[in-house]
């Protein structure tokens, strides 16, 4: 039997006026994985968070989160998931503590246990020391933690983080892509995370889904992305010194003059598509140069994003 | 209901209220004004006034008969301060519930768009509509809790100061309960709903509360109105206004509540 997906959108559509935020989106997310929603400014991210939340109503197709239909039943969504959203959403004038302690109560969060699970959350996110300060002397790394913090007093099964590193410096970022990475092991949540850092994204999900104008253009693990798009292969050859100009030739002949002599025998190929390279090679051994070396340079999800947008502009 | 989720957003609304310099001033100042000072000032006034107080002989003699005899006999010094004490500071009074739900409504409305602390408060496990009753008890609540403890300090204040005066209690009566307990409540509900119309419309605090100040200009014209002798609140008048402002506020509150749906609220965030 196939478990039901956590998370799940069927030709979900939403219009403002006459603007298409989302277009026609289908996914359906099982539990316990990572997935990145990746996009420009506009592309449609935080319309579908806030449909799988049923803060906003689908215009046409459906959605469904932990099973229910968000609009219809969306205090019981939003029971079971977790939002960090894009500006931290923190009153100045509380307390670390007293926020989490109202969100606690907001949340249904058993009397007895609010203490301790305050505690805790506080003292995992490394704000205990301060938890009794007004939030309005937080640092923005210190916001960012405390609103991680609150997205889970209830223990969601689900977590939706809106740019979770945006607007903080290179430390503090990498403290939430630990706490992030950290939220994921050891329990099955499904988190959606949504994300201009593709670094970012290839490091923590297990899938990307990438948007453009409201429309999915791919869907994959970082590297089946980074692999669908049509990119020119970066490849670097070795061969023995005395048919290194040989190689060079051949390497030139194959892939246009993108080949470049890089000395010791080391041949660099540009432009060179993933198939064309085992004939290079074929040809390379059938000129009499031994190959000693052939390293592809992999993609990455940065060079498929930039390359799946031009494509989709084109 | 989810009532432990709304209770929490009440406490948290009336907590941030306490904090804020802007909000806290008005919230003391004027049920100062009216509570102690103005009562203060007109008993002492009027006891010092000596002959002066004949030039406000003509403000007793516009009032009905019916608010007249219950002035009692005895010398104009004592009719004066009675009237000024059981039925003039009535309509003062109203002021203090209609300031305070309207000064927390504007924080708690159009504050929390200023802050931008509306968007997690939306993903809470609440419904629309249990999210708009936690955004009007708070102020109101609050509005019954200020006038009950300054009615108390305004009714202890005057029996003291002008018992030797007036020779009777005053403000411990069925006008001053229904003031307290109606048309008081009813007043506040009104500048909540006002607000809630004004804050979908503004960016900030300060803003709505500006606006949403012209809900003072009834009790202003009620006031202005008893002092001049074109209207008195009497009993009878607080029963029929207090059913009059209920239905206004909750008609507004009613139509407002169709703007307050999450939809409509992120256009805010």
């Amino acid at each position: 039997m196939i478990a039901a997906p956590v998370l799940e959108a069927s030709g979900l559509g939403r219009t403002f006026g006459e603007v298409v935020a989302l277009h026609d989106v289908t996914f359906r997310v099982p539990a316990g994985q990572v997935i990145g929603l990746l996009g420009h400014n506009g592309a449609g991210k935080t319309t579908t968070i806030r449909l799988l939340n049923g803060l906003l109503a689908a215009t046409t197709g459906g959605a469904r989160t932990l099973g229910h239909d968000p609009w219809r039943e969306g205090p019981a969504v939003r029971a079971a998931t977790g939002v960090l959203t894009e500006t931290p959403s923190l009153d100045d004038r509380m307390s670390a503590r007293e926020a989490m302690a109202f969100w606690a109560e907001l949340w249904g969060v058993p009397r007895a246990e609010v203490r301790s699970r305050v505690d805790e959350l506080l003292g995992r996110f490394d704000l205990a020391g301060r938890a009794d300060d007004r939030i309005g002397g937080y640092s923005r790394g210190m916001r960012q933690r405390l609103a991680l913090a609150r997205t889970l007093i209830h223990d969601p099964p689900v977590l939706f983080l809106d740019e979770p590193t945006a607007a903080l410096d290179p430390i503090a970022s990498i403290g939430v892509r630990d706490l992030v990475r950290s939220l994921a092991v050891g329990r099955d949540r499904t988190i959606l995370i949504c994300t201009h850092n593709l670094a970012e994204a290839q490091e923590l999900c297990d899938r990307v889904i990438i948007l453009r104008r409201g429309r999915v253009i791919a869907d994959g693990t970082p590297a089946e992305v980074a692999n669908s798009a049509s990119l020119p292969t970066r490849v670097e050859l070795e061969v023995d010194p005395q048919h290194a100009e040989t190689g060079l030739r051949i390497a030139r002949d194959a892939s246009g003059s993108s080949a470049s002599d890089l000395g010791d025998g080391r041949i660099g190929v540009e432009g060179l598509g993933r198939d064309a390279v085992p004939g290079l090679v074929a040809e390379l051994v059938a000129a009499g140069a031994s190959v000693y070396r052939v390293t592809p340079a992999q993609p990455t999800l940065e060079d498929a994003y930039v390359a799946l947008y031009g494509e989709a502009e084109s | 209901m989810n009532w432990r989720a709304i209770r929490a957003i009440v406490l948290r609304d009336l907590r941030l209220v306490v904090r804020a310099k802007a909000v806290m001033v008005p919230l003391i100042i004027v049920p100062v004004l009216f509570f102690v000072l103005f009562p203060a000032v007109a008993v002492i006034g009027v006891r010092a006034g000596g002959d002066a107080i004949e030039e406000l002989r003509p403000l007793l003699e516009v009032l009905p008969i019916e608010i007249t005899r219950t002035l009692g006999p005895g010398p104009l010094e004592r009719q004066i301060l009675v009237y000024l004490l059981e039925y003039q500071f009535a309509t003062f009074f109203l002021i203090v519930p209609l300031m305070v739900c309207a000064v927390i409504a504007a924080d708690s409305f159009a504050g929390e768009k200023e802050r931008r602390t509306l968007e997690a408060l939306l993903y809470s496990p609440t419904s629309d509509r249990e999210l708009y009753l936690a955004k009007l008890l708070g102020p109101w609540l609050a509005a019954i809790a200020v006038s009950v403890l300054g009615w108390l300090l305004y009714a202890i204040l005057v029996n003291v100061l002008a018992a030797g005066d007036v020779g009777r209690p005053v403000a411990i009566s069925v006008l001053w309960m229904l003031v307290l307990g109606w048309l008081g409540p009813a007043v506040g509900a009104l500048a909540i709903s006002v607000l809630v119309v004004v804050s979908a419309r503004v960016r900030g605090f300060q803003e709505a509360y500006q606006l949403g100040g012209v809900i003072v200009l009834p009790v202003v014209a009620l006031v202005v109105g008893q002092l001049v002798g074109a209207v008195v609140l009497d009993t009878r008048l607080a029963v029929v206004l207090g059913a009059v402002v209920w239905l206004i506020a909750a008609a507004v509150l009613l139509a407002a509540s169709r703007g307050f749906r999450r939809e409509r609220l992120l256009r805010q965030v």
